[in-house]
């Protein structure tokens, strides 16, 4: 695995302060931004100067233990062919960042996304409306703290089965492992 | 006077019949429609899980669907059958809901897979309805995830006889007790939830109006507009805010 960078990413890089980077594979860069306020620079300049015209996907990562989020932006490049995935941490309250959907248009689908899911406010955001959850009440379902099956069992009903056979076989001590 | 008999009463040979010989041929007739219709099964099949993909086997040459009188239907308005075919997300039912009140009856609903009958594998997923019968009337399920072509064939064997021999009146169900259904679906969907159909008309329509066909939940329907369905089939999938 090379260790050098593309030239484009070398100067990229070193405009940007706070940036950490670690080669994850021989055409993957894991680029991590100590301060979260950056990123939309870092993006800017990749987009300028290295060709990354093309933005994945953002995914977004809950850390309770440490109170954050995690955003990951994924960049490809047809000019340096190098996948770049920039991660950056949010405080989860009041869990806000900026979008960029002003430098890529498609990010908007995944703002609203992560918005929905996580419940990550996207400041001049293009739409934050319900995506996919339209009929949804409740808090943000991808957060680790929300309870799935507690809120099953609050929502849903179920039906009862217990067939001859199962009985039997709870007899002699078998049964359905929970 | 006349040199003619004039009969004040009708002549004996025409008596009407009284209610309980009507009903009497009303059940014939109906029987004998139901031998009918057992017989032709216009299927419309809402593909919503991976069972579907058990269908073409089942249509195709090898099982071949049409021997017994089942075809594909494309539109709800024209079909018998309602085929669901595995799990539900809260989105789909309503648009299951939607497309099960557009059937004419006698219509007929079929739980295809382990997920409309408990949530299956996604039993505890926050987004998939788990018991299809709160929701619908169903006439029948089908075990398993998903169920063989040969379990499918079975299934529909099965159906055609408790159809052909006047057990599968589910269907009626849902007018009887529409306050009931239409709880449930509230229940979910949120106070607000209605759709453009006028079910409560139908249930007059089919004489099937029965003592819980309206109730507390009916009763919040009152300041919808039904008659104007176009705008009803937008408010009912109306974005919940
Ligand atoms: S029962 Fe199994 S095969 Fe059918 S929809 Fe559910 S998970 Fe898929």
């Amino acid at each position: 695995m090379s260790k050098s960078l593309p030239t484009p990413l070398e100067g990229v890089f070193r405009r940007v302060p706070g940036v950490r980077w670690r080669q994850q594979a021989e055409r993957h860069l894991r680029v991590e931004l100590s301060e979260a306020e950056n990123l939309p620079a870092l993006l800017a300049l990749l987009k300028g100067e290295a060709g990354y015209r093309h933005l994945s996907a953002i995914s977004c990562v809950d850390w309770p233990d440490a109170d954050e989020f995690e955003l990951v932006y994924h960049l490809d490049s047809y000019t340096t062919q190098v996948l770049i995935s920039a991660h950056i941490r949010l405080p989860a309250a009041p869990g806000r960042y900026v979008s960029v959907s002003g430098l890529y248009r498609p990010a908007g689908f995944f703002e609203r996304d992560i918005h929905e899911m996580f419940g990550v406010q996207f400041e001049g955001a293009l739409d934050l409306r319900p995506f996919i959850l339209t009929e949804w009440g409740g808090p943000p379902p991808m957060r680790k703290s929300f309870d799935t099956e507690g809120y099953v069992r609050d929502h849903y009903q179920w039906v009862d089965y217990g067939p001859e056979w199962l009985a039997e076989l709870e007899k002699r001590g078998g049964g359905i492992v929970e | 006077m006349p040199d003619y008999p004039i009969y004040r009463d009708p002549p004996e040979q025409c008596r009407t019949p009284d209610a309980e010989e009507r009903s009497l041929w009303g059940r014939t007739l109906e029987r004998i429609a139901d031998h009918c219709r057992a017989r032709s099964l216009f299927v419309l099949h809402y593909c919503t899980g991976c069972g579907a993909i058990e269908l073409p086997p089942s249509m195709t040459s090898r099982f071949d669907l049409e021997r017994v009188g089942m075809q594909p239907m494309v539109t709800p308005r024209q079909a018998d059958l309602l085929l669901i075919t595995g799990y539900l997300s809260v989105k789909t039912l309503k648009r299951v809901i939607l497309t099960y009140e557009q059937m004419q009856g006698p219509k007929y609903v079929m739980g295809f897979g382990s997920c409309t009958i408990n949530g299956g594998m996604y039993w505890n997923s926050y987004a998939t309805v788990k018991r299809l019968d709160q929701y619908l009337p169903v006439d029948m399920y089908i075990a398993g995830c998903m169920p063989r072509p040969e379990a499918i064939q079975q299934a529909f064997l099965q159906l055609m006889e408790k159809i052909d021999s006047g057990r599968a009146q589910n269907w009626k169900e849902y007018y009887r007790r529409y306050d009931h259904y239409l709880g449930e679906q509230q229940a979910l969907f949120g106070e607000q939830f209605h759709t453009p159909t006028d079910v409560i008309g139908e249930a007059r329509h089919y004489s099937l109006f029965g003592p819980e066909t309206l109730g507390e939940h009916t009763a919040k329907l009152a300041k919808y507009d039904l008659y104007h369905p176009g705008q009803g089939a937008v408010d009912a999938l109306e974005v919940k805010r």
